[in-house]
């Protein structure tokens, strides 16, 4: 009798713990690399993803099946974000003690990140659904999503914008901003959290549990003011 | 211990999912989940040790938790390329001025109040 190899395989890769397999494996291996080296540019949602895409082409798995596998994963980003609440209420005095420069700067900061794109998009000339499906992509996936869909762009894509922007966020990090005079914590916290959401709140947890509270909170503040601004704002643009 | 502030997040969540479909539409349910939380720690006055044995240790694993979803890119990598570069510039410079102008506004700000507050 010969082995069945062939069966075999198949069994194991579309198996429903494969890409949960895959994936814890992917971010062992992105964050081992990180730590020995400390390139920015090895952020490892950066290098899981891009592991994980390889890894799904060969084994000929599609996007739909993998993310099935993976549910056990993504059903935690709910109560995660929820847990955000925690280090925003431990670091309450320190927010309070600089509420003026928090509402200055996420104001501030928060129209140049949407006004920039819809700047850009247009002297880019991009057409007019993409760059609906650009303008929420400083906020955290589920509200881009549905503001996304709100003012006439693609829910998906925006997912995918929304990561990209919070990768090359957590890439540019607290370095960059270090080499340019930003040391204070709270300053870090609430530049990451704003422009790169949860990827960019998650570099700023490691980063300690004052910039992760900060990035914690520009991210909601931030989430919320878009989600409830800027369908507005379209609508009276348009 | 980890199990009982974990049940707390999911019901904080599932709160914040069951308010999204009745009043408020345009925040998902884990956000709405978050700031009743954050209500609710103000309200009592603290944070008790298995909610924040479970918030610690799950936002640990935060970035394991974004990895499925980034992996949707695979999806949409044709319509990337065919506008590949002005997607880039959209996404890039806009990213480079609210990442830099937010840090370095706030950390004036931080300084100004603090020297306002060290003079008599």
């Amino acid at each position: 009798m010969t082995p069945h190899w062939q069966a075999a395989w198949q069994a194991i890769v579309h198996h429903p713990l494969f890409g949960f397999a895959i994936t814890l494996g992917a971010y062992q291996l992105a964050l081992a690399a990180y730590e020995k080296t400390r390139w920015m540019l090895l952020q490892p949602v950066l290098v899981s993803v891009l592991i994980l895409v390889g890894v799904l082409l060969i084994c000929g798995i599609d996007y739909d099946e993998y993310r099935r596998s993976t549910t056990l994963l993504s059903l935690f980003l709910g109560p995660a974000t929820v847990a955000l609440a925690v280090p925003l209420y431990l670091n309450l005095r320190r927010i309070r003690q600089l509420l003026w420069p928090i509402l200055l700067s996420l104001t501030a900061g928060g129209l140049l990140a949407t006004a920039s794109v819809a700047a850009l998009a247009w002297s880019l000339g991009i057409e007019r659904t993409l760059a609906m499906t650009l303008l929420p992509k400083s906020v955290t996936s589920p509200i881009a999503m549905l503001v996304a869909e709100q003012i006439g762009g693609v829910a998906p894509l925006a997912a995918v914008f929304v990561l990209i922007t919070g990768m090359l966020g957590a890439i540019l990090g607290p370095e960059c901003l270090r080499r340019l005079g930003v040391v204070h914590p709270a300053a870090q916290g609430l530049a990451l959290g704003l422009s790169a959401h949860a990827v960019g709140t998650a570099r700023a947890l490691q980063e300690g549990e004052e910039c992760g509270a900060f990035a914690a909170m520009a991210m909601s503040l931030m989430g919320v003011a878009t989600a409830v601004l800027l369908p507005l704002a379209v609508a009276l643009v348009a | 211990m980890l199990l009982r502030g974990l049940t707390w997040l999911v019901l904080f969540q599932l709160l914040g999912t069951g308010l999204n479909v009745l009043l408020l539409p345009m925040l998902p349910g884990p956000i709405i989940g978050l700031l009743l939380l954050f209500g609710a720690l103000l309200a009592r006055g603290g944070v008790d040790d298995a909610l924040s044995l479970a918030a610690g240790n799950l936002l640990r694993y935060l970035p394991l938790l974004l990895i499925p979803p980034a992996v949707g890119v695979m999806v949409y990598a044709e319509a990337i390329r065919a506008e590949f570069w002005a997607l880039l510039g959209a996404l890039v410079l806009p990213l480079l001025l609210a990442f830099f102008g937010t840090g370095l506004l706030m950390q004036k700000l931080i300084e100004r109040q603090a020297r306002r507050r060290s003079a008599p």
